[in-house]
């Protein structure tokens, strides 16, 4: 065996531990994967909304305008705490188009709840059986994703979103 | 209270240790001093694990371990289990794993006093790494700062028999190579006579065996408990167990050539290196959270660093004494030989191969995952299609080597096997084209047969019949092969051949499988200690008089609100019948039949492995 050949493992060695150690430092937490979903397009989904099963919204509808899509619940404690942000946005940004996804919640409880906290969305459509999340790959509440106007899905964050990251990381995007 | 103990002793354990270690170069202990501390620390860190399994079965909720993973309902076994179905005690009883190998090497003969001290101060300094590691990230004996008289319970997948004695196995395998390791970096240090290869050959083989068996405890749980069907996935917790089983198997047939060649002994080493640092590098991709399987139990990155750092300063220590203490110029192999030196060494490359076809296919994600902040998943279909066409010359090989001389050039009888296998060749072809031909399917039934009908001719015709103790010692490489062939069988059929039923039925309803009525005789729910059990009561081949009954279905634990599903499996020598009982959807239930050939070929040929590796460890 030549040196080259004995020195061999400590090089794979070193390169197997310098990703790892980037792996671990950068704080990636395996249970939450990047989204599969970044910078690709927006699934396709039709629904209707909240106030009148008739009205319809559909992928095509939010093609061409800045979208930022948001699921929440009544149920879902964290959804209020970030509910005033969304009227900070609105007021903001008029051009934003806001579409809220009420997940997996009685129609008269989503009512009440909008009702009672204000309703921020320009649209809010009904994803009574969640098939709508599944297919944003939605992990819990509240998830909010930003689209382009190529329909592109440019961002995402799982949680409630704060001002800290509105500011950070919303914005600039805006 | 028994908290405190197990600190205690545990800290004690490394004071002595580290006390050990410094001895080479202040104390200089007197062999049987140094000897007598080397098993007090090996007493005192059993101690400590048996204070914390003490702590799970009276369930002191105080340690806050016992707390987090146990439940006062809980059957004794699955208390005492739990004692490592966690990663804190998991890792202690790592540690106590590798003090009770130090305990039993200090026992060794015939081996020079000074080598023997440097082989267990090698150990000790690993004992202070883990030991810390366990201190500092992972302690078990922290204490419940809330008063409570109930448990979080423990995780009902792994209430089963045969995973509580799956890890003490696997960590037995995997720990036994830390002596290995120890044993060649001694060797490189001193340098002396070629003794300590045969030393190293029997604990090589007694590792080899533990991770043998517990591997295949783990597939056999998966197989039945996991409800999939399936025995191997090449799950990332597999692979990382799979990679020092690999090098371990070259490492015992390397040493098996030092009778014939003394060429290979940094081969040896190589490989004695390799086998603890692919163990503790398996230790690390699963404690630190970093691969996401039914293993891991948490992510904690301050562990994860701790670990790979000693994954690291073990690994790095152990190549670049490599690197600086080569073992004296031996003399060249010469490979063009037809002889069993050569046959072993081609082998030994093609494991090499397979372990880095498998340790990439392992660690690519983390790789893309780091350059990309892209998540891609590495599964079966790379495995499948990279490692077995790896590993296919090397069976082939395998067939034929245990007939090759050691030296020369010749082949005994080399006629008898070629005219067998061009025999066997063409009846396993026409098999194959009459019942349904597949490739996959063709090679491994060859294969798998041609390893034991080369070995059985190998048997009678080289040596004589007789039972004594001393023939099957002889005959034993022969048997390890048989035992190889026999898996080979049940894997490709299992895999090949198997065969899925979907079925949708209502209570009372009859189905065919092979011809053979089956009668979906009615739902039972009953409620157990821990959990409730849901099954399908199934009789099979209600036409005859001895129909066998099987019951799957799901269990539920309340208390950690989990599903597990248990598979009803209806065991006959050629095939299992694999049960599962789907959702109930317009009162109608799913029930999925799998038809799995041969798969107990697959435990009879890992038995047969395990006894041959004990077997080999009585022989001198």
């Amino acid at each position: 065996m030549s040196r080259i050949f004995i020195l061999t493992p400590l090089i794979v060695l070193l390169i197997i531990c310098i990703f790892s150690l980037v792996y671990l430092l950068s704080g990636k937490d395996p249970n939450k994967p990047p989204s599969a979903l970044l910078n690709k397009d927006v699934p396709i989904f039709e629904s209707s909304s909240l106030y009148n099963a008739k009205d319809i919204i559909k992928t095509k509808d939010i093609k061409n305008k800045k979208t930022l899509i948001n699921f929440f619940a009544s149920w879902c404690s964290p959804c209020k705490i970030e509910h005033p942000l969304f009227f900070e946005i609105r007021r903001k940004y008029p051009e934003l188009y806001l579409l809220g996804f009420n997940h997996k919640d009685p129609t008269s409880d989503a009512k009440k709840y909008l009702k009672d906290d204000g309703n921020p969305y320009d649209f809010v459509g009904v994803d009574s059986d969640g098939l709508i999340a599944l297919e944003f790959g939605v992990f819990g509440l509240p998830e909010t994703y930003l689209i382009n106007e190529d329909g592109k899905i440019i961002y995402k964050f799982m949680g409630p979103i704060t001002m800290d990251i509105l500011k950070n990381e919303i914005e600039p995007l805006l | 209270m028994s908290s405190l103990v197990g600190f205690l002793s545990l800290i004690f354990a490394i004071v002595i240790n580290f006390y050990l270690f410094l001895s080479r170069y202040i104390f200089k202990f007197q062999k049987q001093k140094f000897n007598f501390f080397i098993r007090l620390s090996s007493l005192l860190t059993l101690l400590s694990f048996f204070s914390l399994m003490y702590a799970y079965v009276i369930s002191d909720f105080s340690n806050y371990n016992v707390f987090q993973n146990s439940h006062s309902n809980k059957p004794l076994i699955y208390k005492i289990s739990g004692t490592w179905g966690n990663h804190e005690g998991s890792m202690l009883l790592w540690l106590c794993i590798l003090s009770i190998f130090s305990f039993f090497f200090s026992f060794t003969k015939n081996i020079e006093d000074d080598f023997q001290k440097l082989t267990l101060i090698i150990q000790a300094f690993l004992h202070i790494l883990f030991g810390l590691f366990i201190v500092f990230t992972s302690n078990p004996f922290l204490v419940n700062s809330i008063l409570v008289n109930e448990g979080l319970g423990l995780n009902p997948i792994l209430q089963d028999p045969g995973l509580a004695v799956h890890p003490p196995i696997l960590y037995a395998g995997y720990v036994g190579y830390s002596i290995v390791f120890s044993i060649a970096i001694a060797g490189l240090f001193q340098n002396t006579d070629d003794e300590w290869l045969y030393v190293a050959k029997k604990w090589s083989l007694i590792s080899w065996t533990f991770l043998t068996g517990g591997i295949a405890l783990g597939s056999y749980w998966a197989y039945y408990e996991l409800g999939w069907g399936g025995w191997w996935f090449w799950d990332p917790v597999e692979n990382i167990s799979l990679m020092p089983w690999i090098a371990g198997l070259a490492l015992v047939h390397s040493l098996m050539m030092v009778r014939g060649e003394q060429a290979i002994k940094k081969w040896i080493v190589f490989l004695s290196i390799l086998c603890f640092s692919l163990s503790v590098f398996g230790t690390f991709l699963v404690r630190s959270g970093i691969l996401t399987s039914v293993h891991s139990f948490a992510a904690d990155a301050s562990r994860g660093i701790f670990i790979l750092l000693i994954f690291f300063i073990v690994t790095g220590f152990g190549f670049l004494v490599f690197l600086l203490k080569e073992p004296k110029k031996s003399n060249a192999l010469n490979l063009l030989f037809i002889n069993k030196v050569s046959a072993l060494v081609i082998n030994n490359i093609l494991m090499i191969i397979a372990i880095l076809t498998i340790l990439l296919g392992t660690i690519y994600p983390i790789i893309i995952e780091v350059l990309y902040n892209k998540r891609i998943s590495v599964g079966g279909p790379y495995f499948n299609s990279t490692v077995i066409p790896i590993m296919i010359p090397g069976f082939l090989l395998m067939s034929i080597a245990p007939i090759l001389s050691w030296q020369t050039n010749k082949i005994k009888s080399s006629k008898k096997y070629v005219l067998s296998f061009i025999v066997l060749s063409v009846v396993v072809l026409l098999q194959s084209y009459f019942l349904n031909f597949n490739t996959w399917g063709f090679i491994g039934l060859l294969l798998g047969l041609w390893i034991i009908l080369a070995s059985m001719i190998a048997i009678f015709t080289s040596y004589k019949i007789k039972f004594s103790f001393k023939f099957f010692q002889v005959i034993n490489p022969h048997v390890a092969h048989i035992g190889v062939g026999i898996a080979i069988i049940g894997i490709t059929c299992s895999s090949v051949f198997q065969n899925e039923l979907d079925f949708n039925l209502n209570e009372g309803d009859k189905f065919n499988i092979n011809g053979k009525t089956v009668l979906f005789e009615k739902i039972e729910t009953t409620n157990e200690i821990n959990f409730q059990s849901l099954r399908g009561k199934f009789l099979f081949d209600i036409e005859n008089n001895q129909s066998k009954e099987i019951e799957a279905g799901k269990n539920y634990y309340p208390v950690s609100k989990m599903i597990t599903s248990e598979a009803g499996i209806l065991h006959q020598w050629n095939k299992d019948i694999y049960f599962i009982l789907g959702d109930q959807k317009n009162n109608e239930w799913f029930v999925k039949v799998l038809i799995n050939p041969f798969v107990s070929f697959i435990w009879l040929g890992v038995i047969i492995m395990v006894y041959a590796g004990l077997i080999a460890v009585s022989r001198r």
